[in-house]
């Protein structure tokens, strides 16, 4: 008995211990911070605000896994039309090269900008602190942080919100 | 002695070359050290430019953008040209020679070139008629290259069902996004919904159809054993007929109680039998639209 309710605290303290970290995503994906407060025309559900910082941190987590291991088919996870098919040429201009990309992704500071009367697109922006490697083979040719602004378009599709554009913005 | 001289002028000699080798590999390694690249700050998509270089030798050149990867060889001292194809995706770009530390690199953006297309959201597809704000548009506007375009940029949206006035308002983008929310017409029909950006446009069908009824009205005719009740045609109070199928509520309240008949409008008209009834109040209500009452009773 003693052993089961030892059990059930801990099993609680790991429930709270998630819930105190709000933005961290349980997919072991980036952290991602969202703002909504600004969003036009119409304001952000509460259940949109958790579901669109757990899917843009599947997206980046996707991006990642598909830049670094030269696998386009991880895109499908977080990205749909102009980006998927953007980023899944940047995979194959990488496989032809034998280049490859790895992100050590330190976070995303994520703001609704737009968010469309009927609930089904918005833009966001980002700015994403990024670890970036660029690989030669095995050796890296490049390395950089940096600090980079995003403008962002997501949408309903197949049950979540993904990505349809993500785009460098100019410092 | 002759032997002395002639070997020290060999080690002299050789001492010389070393010096030639060694000025050749540190001019070489002084030249790939300062090869540079020298890019224009911004560049608009699918524009092809030239990076120019310095150093002699020839080095690796990458190219990493957010679409396109690309590595080959050039000669340094010569511009090395970029394809328009390979700037298509607006984002940051990364252009380097030579690997690790000493590598000379530069960073360039590409941004969006003249709109081209536009991403069309209408809803809903289907509308009561006369609502007012019934209708949104979002249009995101891009370039050929499927770039958002971020300077500001007119977009004329137009709604117009057959016979009746078309509505147009011009809305200029935010952010590459122009949305508006526009009341639907009082005409029922397939509404064209068009967002257009210079001679490029997009066409969006929003089925307008009858809104709630309205002036209702009702009459009753005893006939044999039973009272029939009629309504007029339903329309709405734009004059669009309601579709069939939707139901109208006769009720009929006399000393037994209330009676209750759904019918559906079947051509325009909705109809029913009650059972017959002395001093009865007969109504007629079709979802939250009541219409007349009339009252029949013996021999009326």
């Amino acid at each position: 008995m003693k052993a089961f309710l030892a059990a059930l605290v801990m099993l609680a303290a790991t429930g709270f211990a998630a819930d105190a970290n709000p933005g961290v995503p349980k997919n072991n994906g980036p952290k991602v911070e969202l703002k909504a407060a600004a969003a036009q025309p119409r304001q952000l559900e509460d259940t949109t605000e958790v579901a669109i910082e757990r899917d843009y941190s599947v997206a980046w987590k996707a991006l990642a896994t598909a830049l670094g291991e030269n696998r386009a088919d991880a895109l499908d996870a977080g990205f749909v039309g102009v980006a998927r098919n953007k980023f899944g040429k940047a995979v194959d201009d990488q496989n032809k090269a034998g280049l490859r990309r790895r992100y050590t992704d330190r976070g995303h500071k994520l703001e609704a900008v737009f968010y469309s009367p009927e609930g089904s697109a918005m833009q966001l922006r980002d700015v994403a602190q990024l670890d970036v490697e660029v690989l030669d083979g095995n050796t890296v040719i490049h390395r950089e942080q940096i600090v980079q602004p995003y403008l962002v378009v997501m949408t309903v599709a197949e049950g979540s919100w993904k990505v349809r554009v993500l785009e460098e913005l100019p410092k | 002695m002759k032997y002395l001289a002639n070997s020290r002028n060999s080690l002299l000699r050789r001492l010389a070359d070393m010096a030639i080798i060694l000025a050749m590999c540190w001019f070489a390694a002084y030249a790939a050290r300062a090869a540079e690249l020298k890019v224009p700050q911004q560049v608009s998509a699918g524009e092809g430019f030239k990076i120019t270089t310095s150093g002699s030798g020839s080095e690796t050149f990458y190219l990493v953008g957010p679409a396109h990867v690309a590595k080959r060889e050039v000669k340094l001292g010569e511009p090395i040209e970029i394809a328009g194809e390979e700037v298509r995706a607006a984002g940051r770009y990364v252009a380097q020679l030579g690997k690790g530390d000493d590598a000379a690199r530069a960073v360039f953006y590409v941004i969006a070139g003249k709109p081209a297309n536009i991403n069309f959201l209408a809803r809903p597809s289907r509308v009561a008629a006369a609502k007012s704000g019934a209708i949104s548009g979002v249009a995101f506007v891009f370039d050929q290259f499927s770039n958002a375009v971020l300077a500001p940029t007119p977009v004329n949206f137009n709604l117009a069902v057959e016979g009746g006035a078309p509505v147009t308002r011009t809305v200029k983008t935010q952010n590459g996004i122009a949305w508006t929310r526009m009341d639907s017409g009082r005409k029922a029909g397939a509404a064209q919904f068009v967002a257009s950006v210079g001679d490029t446009s997009v066409r969006r069908v929003v089925e307008q159809v009858a809104s709630d009824a309205c002036n209702l009205r009702l009459k009753a005719q005893r006939k044999d054993d039973v009272v029939i009740v009629e309504t007029d045609p339903v329309r709405d109070c734009a004059g669009n007929a309601v579709p069939d199928g939707t139901i109208v509520t006769f009720t009929q309240v006399d000393a037994q109680g209330r009676s209750t008949v759904d019918a559906r409008v079947k051509r325009g008209i909705a109809r029913a039998e009650l059972p017959p009834s002395d001093g009865a109040t007969i109504s007629v209500a079709a979802g939250v639209v009541i219409g007349n009452e009339v009252r029949i009773g013996g021999g009326r």
